[in-house]
């Protein structure tokens, strides 16, 4: 099994939702987050007034998948991220060891079913 | 063995106590049978145990008042003068209680321990409520009254204690008169508090209404209030079976039906338990509060205070809040006695009190409750009603929608004052530029108030909050920018988190919403001051940081001038006009359109060519297509061209190549580019040569155009070969470029002054596309030989050019080609 990572842009996460749906994936988390990549952060000015922007808000999105299914997940959420402007994420894909579903104990891939 | 006896009977008759009142029926009348059952158990018991010589048993706590709930612990206090003997007779007293699986709560203290005890609060208290039960009476009183003494002693101390301890539990438990699980015992309201009120009797020695503590009536808000949580949280500990206090959702089902609530029209049955019980703790945390305040003060004279009509009522408060007082006795037994009619006619002096009320903050909201306790605020604000105690179940918020309201505006106020967050530069900016404080008061006070129950509560919230200002007499500009932050409250933290704001006609669609700078900070703050009155969750550093991105880049707009109260118009009016002009088009075709072209482009184009584009642009375009089209210009002699094709670096140029080599000259130019990047160019024209342009050239200029995107042809020798024929101006003027990074939002500005020549838009835009810069939007204008041309660009990622080197590539480049 694989945990797929998403850092997306905030507006985009609606749109991964229905994308990884789609597909059949029944489950996921979504994590409010704040960081930077090469778009860094940047000075604002609003009246006269002028403030730092040390970090860029984005949303991580964690899904755990089959070994067979990570193609179509990260597909999925890259087609539905990009906007092809600065600043539309990064993904990464990690190994799993276990995973249990914690109500009835299923182990394996039959946890993430369902 | 005969000692268990007592204890198991005990067990029994609690039992068919509980059976004997159905769920939501357990009252204090119940509490206090269960109490005198618990009594005669242990009386039985204490004899049992030999009657031993100098212990008294004392009863502590609730179960000292008399109020013995369920599942609640029976608390006990062993007073003794012998510490040798004692653990013996507590032995025989308890260990039946315990084998027969009763809950005990005990301490065993001497005399002098009783007074020491009295250093924790809740050992104080709990032995304020103290009773002999059994033994030695003289021992008890012994133990007891010191520490009723204590009390006495320092009545306004031992008040500020119990405020200080009733902070802490809100702090801890939150309340009970906001919480949609609400701890029944320790929440703020709960049955803690009204047991204060009976600390705070015996800290005076008198009854609380005698010493102008408690009002009647509000004596009887608290015993029906008692009366109903002593009932919530029977039903709560019947139902779980354990000695529970917090009435969690699961519950609320059970208990709701116990308690003979049903669902109505707009307000299920588990709201309406809610709300009851909101409104039963909410007169006890109102009540207790004053009761304590007027203990602290001293201020216990009745005194006789004259109030006139509901305008005084207002005055006296605002007064009141002025001073940082709570209401006196003597003033809100004058209250009562003014005849407010239902609704109030607001007059000058009405709404003058209400606004101070209302820039009082804290201390002003706190005396809108204390008019809403009396059910009076609802005749000043009828719409009030809707919202009084309503329950709210979403994630977010904490309170009931009126407490929510109150709230926000205490808060609003505060940031008015500038006493909100100081590391917020754009609090300190919007609150510095603002114009009439008092509208964004009033749209704090009531951004909420259409949540009533049924549909979307933004528009019924509009209507609703435009009576109410026009009954409380609030009229122009005032009541306008009000009703507005009522209708918009959520625009900003909702494009904010859901939209793209690197969208430039999404900054536009807002600002035109929006309207004006003013409008948008009042909506900043008003954004600020709902989310914290919501609670925690609802303004986190990731929501801020987003909500001050679209603020800003709204505000530059303005700052810009790309969008204001009468562009917004312009673009409605134009907009509407297109929408007529292609009446008979599907609806759905229609407003793709709308969506799918740059806000500029709406402004810039005459609707009546708009329709015409609407025909062109709509049908979906090949990879290679090109579609143009031709109509007689303005002016005499001239043309207008649109071309239409999908966007690509180099487009613009290979347009303007294919018209000089047509020996078509360019008089003016404007390039917009679509959301899914389909260029629409149009072009105004006059032939070169020959002043007319016939079908035929404009076939050639097309198949030109086609075959250089297709690759087929190179078009820079052509251009120049043209250029060859046309004189060049005898008296060369000056070429200027200049680069602007602060006139647009996400694009870099260049402004390009030359004299006019065959191709040069050609050569202009080659050298953006050698430098892989994309035209996002162009003007360009012919004035007696010299072109004035404005382009909008952004690199390959379709970002503004920052770095300083790539700008000064972009201008050497631009003069090496224009001046050769």
């Amino acid at each position: 099994m694989k945990l797929v990572t998403a850092i997306v842009k905030p507006h985009r996460i609606d749109d991964v939702k229905d994308a990884l749906r789609e597909i059949g994936v029944s489950g996921l988390t979504t994590t409010d987050v704040e960081g930077f990549g090469r778009q860094r952060g940047h000075t604002e000015v609003y009246r006269g007034a002028e403030y730092q922007v040390d970090f860029v808000p984005k949303v991580k999105v964690e899904v755990v998948v089959d070994d067979g299914d990570v193609e179509g997940v990260v597909d999925a959420i890259v087609k539905a991220a990009r906007t092809g402007k600065i600043g539309d994420g990064k993904l990464w894909v990690g190994e799993v060891d276990r995973v249990m579903r914690i109500r009835t104990g299923e182990m394996g891939p039959d946890a993430l079913s369902g | 063995m005969s000692v268990t006896g007592p204890a198991v009977s005990l067990r029994e008759g609690l039992r068919a106590l509980e059976r004997a009142y159905t769920l939501g029926h357990h009252g204090p009348a119940v509490a206090r049978r269960r109490a005198a059952l618990v009594d005669a158990c242990l009386v039985e018991l204490f004899d049992h145990a030999g009657a031993p010589a100098r212990v008294a048993l004392v009863a502590t706590g609730g179960y000292g008042r008399m109020v013995q709930l369920p599942a609640s612990d029976i608390d006990l206090l062993v007073v003794h003068d012998d510490p040798a003997s004692i653990a013996q007779s507590v032995d025989a007293l308890l260990y039946p209680l315990w084998d027969a699986g009763l809950a005990v709560g005990h301490a065993v203290r001497t005399a002098e321990e009783c007074l020491a005890a009295t250093e924790r609060l809740d050992a104080w208290t709990a032995m304020l409520d103290g009773r002999l039960v059994a033994g030695d009476e003289t021992l008890a009183a012994r133990a007891l009254a010191p520490v009723q003494a204590r009390a006495r002693e320092d009545a306004a101390g031992f008040a500020r204690r119990l405020r200080d301890a009733a902070g802490a539990r809100r702090d801890r438990f939150g309340s009970s008169a906001q919480l949609l699980e609400p701890d029944l015992k320790e929440g703020s309201g709960g049955l803690r508090d009204v047991a204060s009120l009976g600390w705070l009797a015996t800290a005076l020695g008198v009854d609380l209404e005698r010493a102008g503590v408690v009002r009647a009536r509000e004596r009887a808000a608290v015993d029906a209030a008692e009366a109903f949580l002593v009932r919530g949280r029977s039903a709560v500990q019947l139902l779980t079976g354990r000695r529970a206090d917090r009435l969690v959702s699961e519950l609320q089902p059970d208990v709701a039906l116990g308690m003979g609530f049903v669902d109505e029209p707009n307000l299920l049955a588990t709201d309406g338990l809610m709300r009851a019980l909101f409104e039963h703790a909410r007169n006890v945390e109102h009540v207790v509060a004053l009761a304590v305040a007027r203990v602290m003060a001293g201020a216990t004279d009745v005194g006789s205070v004259s109030v006139a009509n509901p305008a005084a009522i207002l005055e006296a408060l605002a007064d009141a809040a002025d001073r940082g007082e709570v209401p006196s006795v003597g003033l809100l037994n004058a209250v009562e006695d003014v005849p407010v009619p239902d609704p109030v006619a607001w007059d000058t002096r009405t709404r003058d009190a209400f606004l101070r009320l209302l820039r009082a903050g804290e201390r002003g909201s706190a005396m809108f409750d204390v008019l809403d306790r009396m059910g009076l605020l609802a005749r000043f604000i009828p719409a009030w009603a809707g919202v009084r105690c309503r329950p709210q179940r979403d994630p977010y918020h904490r309170s009931t929608v009126d407490a929510h309201l109150l709230a926000a505006a205490a808060r609003m106020a505060d940031l008015l004052t500038g006493s909100g967050d100081a590391g917020d530069p754009l609090e300190a900016a919007a609150v510095s530029h603002l114009e009439r404080p008092d509208a964004l008061l009033l749209g704090a006070l009531l951004h909420d108030v259409g949540k009533i129950g049924t549909g979307g509560h933004v528009p019924i919230g509009t209507t609703i909050a435009r009576d109410t200002l026009e009954a409380m007499g609030v009229a122009g500009a005032d009541r306008d920018l009000a009703v507005f932050l009522v209708q918009e409250h959520l625009l900003l933290p909702d494009t904010a988190t859901r939209r793209d704001l690197s969208d430039e006609d999404l900054l536009l669609d807002v600002a035109a919403r929006i309207g004006t700078p003013e409008r948008l900070g009042g909506l900043y703050l008003l954004a600020k001051a709902d989310a914290f009155a919501t609670g925690p969750a609802a303004w986190t550093p990731w929501r801020e940081t987003l909500v001050h991105e679209l603020v800003a880049k709204v505000q530059r707009v303005f700052d810009r001038g790309e969008m204001g109260e009468e562009l917004a118009a312009r673009l409605v009016e134009r907009t509407e006009r297109l929408r007529q002009l292609l009446e008979g088009e599907s609806d759905d075709r229609i407003e793709r359109f709308i969506l799918r072209v740059p806000r500029s482009y709406l402004l810039a184009v005459d609707p009546g060519r708009a329709a015409e584009h609407f025909r062109i642009v709509t049908p979906p375009l090949g990879r290679n297509e090109v579609r143009t089209a031709a109509t007689v210009g303005s002016r005499a002699g001239t043309y207008e061209v649109v071309v239409v094709a999908s966007d690509r670096p180099g487009l613009l140029s290979w347009i303007a190549g294919s018209l000089a080599i047509g020996g078509i000259s360019i008089l003016a130019a404007q390039a917009f580019t679509t959301e899914d990047r389909t260029a629409i160019d149009v072009f105004e024209v006059e032939g070169a040569f020959e002043p007319e342009i016939t079908e035929a050239r404009w076939r050639a200029f097309r198949s030109t155009l086609r075959r250089t995107i297709e690759g087929s042809i190179s078009l820079e020798h052509r251009v120049r070969e043209k250029g060859r024929h046309y004189p060049r101006p005898r008296t060369p003027s000056p070429v200027s470029v200049r680069v602007l990074n602060d006139v647009a939002e996400f694009s870099t500005v260049i402004e390009v002054g030359a004299p006019d020549r065959i191709g040069l838009l050609h050569d202009i835009t080659r050298t953006f596309a050698d430098l892989h810069l994309g035209v996002h939007l162009a003007k360009v204008a012919t004035f007696d030989g010299r072109v004035v041309d404005a382009f909008y660009v952004r690199d390959e990622l379709g970002r503004k050019v920052t770095e300083s080197g790539m700008l000064a590539d972009v201008e050497a480049a631009l003069r090496e080609r224009l001046e050769a």
